[in-house]
């Protein structure tokens, strides 16, 4: 009689059709070999399913779209806020230079314009404006 | 009635253990496995728009397996990487940083070893079936197989591993 090996696998998942299970049942109660191989295919079987269940890393899902900012609605706040800061710096280095005379206008601007540019409270261009509603 | 994730966010969140856990048990790598959950979700992101009701998990694994399949495919182009299953277990240990070499020996390594000796498909039927807990009919339509064919390379990947364990 042929060794039906392949049903042995199916068996032990609960993938047998009753008939087929049936089969092999009666197949195992008088051969040694099959019943062995049951033996076996059933450590394996455990063996695999005992490795442990690892966490999901952390940080491994991509990042989800960008906040979208209102910049519109919030434009004359930020405006009003860099003029504010750049009046701060100017009227800050008034007081601590100790020879208001010695700097110009242009040192001025190199000095404190660079500063405001990378503020990052004078960057507008990197907010992504969403469409106007009602306009 | 078969409930769907109506986001990438929620598939990340319900199957991305899962998808995880299949990645690192057919790759050996925890650098793989984080590459290739990082591209199924993005795939997922792209398919949801277009997904038609039907199996979600089938749908979902036949995502996961063909970018596992994509990149093995992408590591045979490039001579200088060759395939897990190529390489040989003393190489793979001495390039890998001594986390990740203890992570391997710690986590069933025996087991991890054996399942990465076995040829592509049988570790992919075994893995879906004894790590993911697929039935036979759920691999038959991610791997886009007949049942029978997965059936029998569940069997032989388990008396294979059984050789190698012995």
């Amino acid at each position: 009689m042929s060794h039906p090996s392949e049903l042995i696998s199916a068996y032990l998942d609960g993938e047998l059709h009753d008939s087929e299970s049936s089969q092999l049942v009666d197949h195992l109660a008088g051969c040694g070999r099959c019943s062995a191989e049951l033996g076996e295919m059933q450590r394996v079987r455990s063996a695999v399913r005992s490795l442990p269940v690892l966490e999901l890393p952390v940080g491994i899902v991509p990042e989800a779209d960008p906040v979208v900012v209102p910049l519109r609605r919030h434009k004359g706040m930020w405006a009003g806020v860099a003029a504010a800061v750049v009046a701060a710096v100017i009227a800050i280095a008034a007081i601590v230079t100790p020879e208001p005379g010695s700097l110009t206008i242009e040192e001025m601007n190199s000095r404190f314009g660079a500063r405001a540019s990378l503020d990052p409270a004078f960057g507008p261009a990197k907010v992504v404006v969403p469409p106007l509603v009602g306009e | 009635m078969e409930s769907i994730p109506l986001t990438w966010e929620e598939v990340a969140r319900v199957y991305g253990r899962k998808i995880y856990n299949f990645a690192y048990r057919l790759t050996g790598n925890p650098d793989d496995a984080h590459d290739l959950v990082q591209e199924v979700l993005l795939r997922v992101r792209r398919g949801l728009a277009n997904y038609q009701p039907g199996s979600f998990e089938g749908w979902l694994w036949r995502i996961t397996r063909n970018a596992f399949l994509d990149e093995v495919r992408r590591q045979k182009r490039r001579p200088t990487a060759p395939l897990p299953d190529e390489v040989d277990r003393w190489d793979r240990a001495s390039s890998d940083s001594v986390d990740v070499e203890y992570a391997r020996i710690s986590l069933g390594d025996d087991i991890q070893k054996a399942l990465l000796d076995l040829p592509i498909d049988f570790r992919e039927a075994v893995v879906l079936c004894d790590i993911v807990g697929l039935s036979y009919e759920e691999i038959a339509l991610a791997v886009a197989v007949p049942i029978g064919t997965v059936r029998s390379r569940i069997h032989r990947g388990r008396k294979m591993l059984k050789e190698l364990l012995s």
